[in-house]
């Protein structure tokens, strides 16, 4: 017995080790810009403004663009003369895109005295952080996170400006039907909470707007061979299939479907927004595809000069959640200008009369704090690339 | 959303069941022959057929090149085959062979454990992301019954029937096959007669080995991409094709495979894509249940 037990703890330390490197840099880490560190509340005449995003663990790139961008638009605002005579401050912290990481980066961002925050990338990590910052009365421009679950939860202090599922599944399905003049949709999800969730809501949509959905279905998440699926599509001759699922699975259907020549478009949702995608279709099948996804800057009309700016100070390309994130910090200083004070209740309230131009969409939010005009565009693969649907 | 089976479209899931079935088989002989020799239940076994297929993606990333050369495929299968039987063996040196006269939990708990090493080992070394192969199967096809099928799938669909045949003569003409099934019956006995049980059971190791490392390249260039986590799911449904073969048996785990591929393609194309997994594992309890020997399986004495 004690022999199984020695081995077996031989065996649970191997594994821990192995554990232990493979997330070794998901630890919590404090980010402070602009030097205010340690400095908390607003005093000495600046504006504190918390971020919250992934800065360790698998999407740190993704925090690391988003706090860039943050910076610059502050750099910009404080230029032109800050807000009310302030300068705004900012203080990242890092929610490792993970729940309980969210959490307690949120309660750091409240005892550190932030005015507003500013960020949020993954939904999971965003929702429990804005429970948070909703109990405090701390309001917060989400950026990233598009869940719906986000307005759900009916947080008068929280305002999305990422267009949530709503808003994608009116883009794809205007692209199907009134585009591309589809009557027989096919759509596949893969049960994953936002898939799903897309998918219904575009079928949804396609049937009021008087299509057809022929194909519902799923497949697992890290399905490699479709080849059932296929056939089925085959044989419901859809004129438009979309793929609401992520990239990696995304690529093979959209090869295995392009080889057995299915009929009609094919096209993907924003969980596939990645070049990976083209390359695991590989060039000639992926062309063709179109894809619903949240701005980027590079398919902004306006987006030039940002990344032209981004480039000259990062030397770097900006992430795809950057221009968002530049737009939530110019959001929010809006806001605090027209409400005149950092009083928190009138930064919500003055939130609530946004009607600003931004890089991405002109903003102005509904009663749930979402969007009110959807900001989602659809792009198209053109050699091997993603491009602006001419 | 009604379905009616064509003809053309029963072809197409035929051919894509047997490549399927095939992959399955191949890893199921594995895990069939080290549970015959020595009763251990593999579970690492998976990941090598995953190790292959990246040792594959490294030869043909750095080695031959891009393009699709069927030599330099032929040349990267091979040595993908050849690393991954070495590591097979490294492992059992290492792993499991201090621990053959310890009680079988603690070889049990450290093939998951190597299991896990070789996924962790394979994202530290390689990262999460997917991997694209650089090369892309050829894509002439032939009709046949009013479908398509390409030269390619027939070619995954012979060269695993090649590897199975080989192996059967390996076990039932040589003299280290002789060996093997002896050992299989009785270990210490074999010892006694001089032969060298440990020399043989690497040997086991190594060809278990280097044919999932064979399922593993195949795979990656029939699908196009692979990832650190792709031996995880295959393991299993190659340890329920064993199961469902008879486990221990070299004749089973090949028809357990290719059982399982046409149950689950035509079970799939029936039921949804998403109950895949689930289905292939009710059939693995559904057997269990009401025939725990399996289809070719003889009378155990001791069952995991």
């Amino acid at each position: 017995m004690l022999k199984v037990l020695r081995n077996v703890s031989v065996i649970a330390a191997l594994a821990s080790m192995v554990t232990l490197t493979a997330c070794g840099n998901s630890n919590t880490a404090t980010n402070t810009t602009g030097g205010s560190n340690g400095s908390s509340g607003n005093s000495g005449g600046d504006i504190l403004v918390g971020l919250q995003f992934p800065l360790s663990g698998n999407e740190a790139k993704m925090g690391e663009d988003m706090k860039q961008a943050a910076e610059l638009a502050a750099d910009e605002i404080n230029a032109a003369g800050g807000v009310n005579g302030k300068k705004l401050k900012l203080v990242a912290q890092d929610d490792a895109s993970d729940p309980q990481t969210a959490t307690a980066a949120a309660n750091k961002l409240v005892s550190q005295g932030v005015t507003a925050v500013v960020g949020g990338y993954s939904s999971g990590a965003t929702i429990p952080a804005t429970g948070v910052y909703h109990q405090n009365g701390i309001p917060m421009v989400v950026t990233a996170a598009n869940s719906q679950k986000i307005s759900d939860q009916k947080f008068p202090e929280i305002f999305m400006i990422n267009g949530t599922t709503v808003h994608q599944a009116d883009i794809a399905t205007d692209y199907m039907v009134n585009k591309v003049h589809g009557k027989k949709i096919a759509i596949i999800h893969d049960n994953s909470g936002y898939a799903k969730d897309l998918a219904e809501k575009t079928k949804a949509d396609v049937e009021k707007a008087g299509g057809q959905v022929v194909v519902f279905d799923a497949v697992n998440p890290d399905e490699s061979d479709f080849s059932a699926l296929i056939s089925k599509l085959k044989q419901a001759q859809p004129d438009a299939t979309y793929w609401t699922a992520y990239y990696k699975a995304g690529g093979a259907f959209i090869k295995q479907f392009k080889q057995q020549g299915v009929s009609g478009v094919i096209g993907v949702g924003d969980g596939s927004n990645d070049k990976t995608l083209i390359q695991i279709a590989g060039k000639d099948a992926a062309e063709g595809t179109f894809i619903t996804t949240s701005p980027t800057a590079e398919f902004l009309p306006e987006g030039k000069k940002f990344i032209d700016e981004y480039k000259a100070k990062y030397n770097a390309e900006p992430g795809p959640y950057s221009a968002l994130e530049y737009d939530g910090v110019k959001v929010l200083a809006d806001a605090i200008k027209r409400a005149g004070s950092t009083d928190q209740k009138a930064i919500v309230e003055a939130l609530k009369k946004t009607d600003l131009k931004t890089l991405s969409s002109q903003v102005s939010f509904n009663e749930e704090g979402t969007l009110k005009k959807s900001n989602f565009i659809v792009l198209q693969v053109k050699d091997g690339n993603f491009a602006a649907l001419k | 959303m009604g379905l009616h089976l064509t003809t053309d479209m029963f072809v197409q899931q035929l051919v894509n069941a047997l490549i399927i079935g095939s992959f399955y088989a191949l890893i199921a002989l594995g895990y069939s022959m080290v549970y015959g020799i020595i009763k251990l239940l593999n579970f690492a076994h998976g990941d090598l057929f995953m190790f292959g297929a990246f040792i594959g993606y490294t030869v043909l990333a750095k080695l031959t090149g891009t393009g699709s050369s069927l030599l330099g495929i032929l040349i990267a299968f091979l040595i993908a085959m050849l690393v991954t039987g070495f590591l097979g063996m490294g492992i059992e040196r290492m792993a499991y062979r201090p621990l053959l006269k310890a009680p079988r939990l603690s070889i049990l708990i450290t093939a998951v454990g190597m299991s896990l090493f070789l996924e962790n080992g394979v994202m530290a070394a390689y990262g999460a992301k997917p991997y694209i192969m650089p090369v892309t199967l050829p894509t002439a096809a032939f009709s046949f019954l009013g479908t398509k099928i390409t030269y390619s799938q027939i070619g995954i669909i012979v060269l695993s029937a090649l590897l199975m045949v080989a192996l059967q003569l390996f076990i039932h003409k040589t003299i280290y096959g002789k060996a093997m099934r002896a050992i299989a019956i009785d270990q210490t006995a074999c010892s006694l007669v001089g032969i060298n049980v440990k020399k043989v059971i690497s040997l086991t190791f190594f060809v278990g080995s280097a044919l999932a490392a064979a399922a593993g390249m195949m795979n990656a260039t029939y699908y196009g991409n692979i990832t650190f986590m792709m031996g995880f799911i295959f393991g299993l449904k190659a340890f329920t094709a064993a199961v469902i073969g008879g486990i221990g048996n070299i004749q089973g785990a090949v028809l357990g495979g290719l059982t399982l591929g046409v149950l689950e393609t035509f079970g799939t194309l029936v039921i949804g894509s998403e109950w895949k997994d689930v289905f292939a594992f009710l059939i693995l309890i559904l057997l269990l249940v009401l025939k725990p020997t399996g289809i070719l399986g003889e009378k155990v004495t001791e069952r995991m």
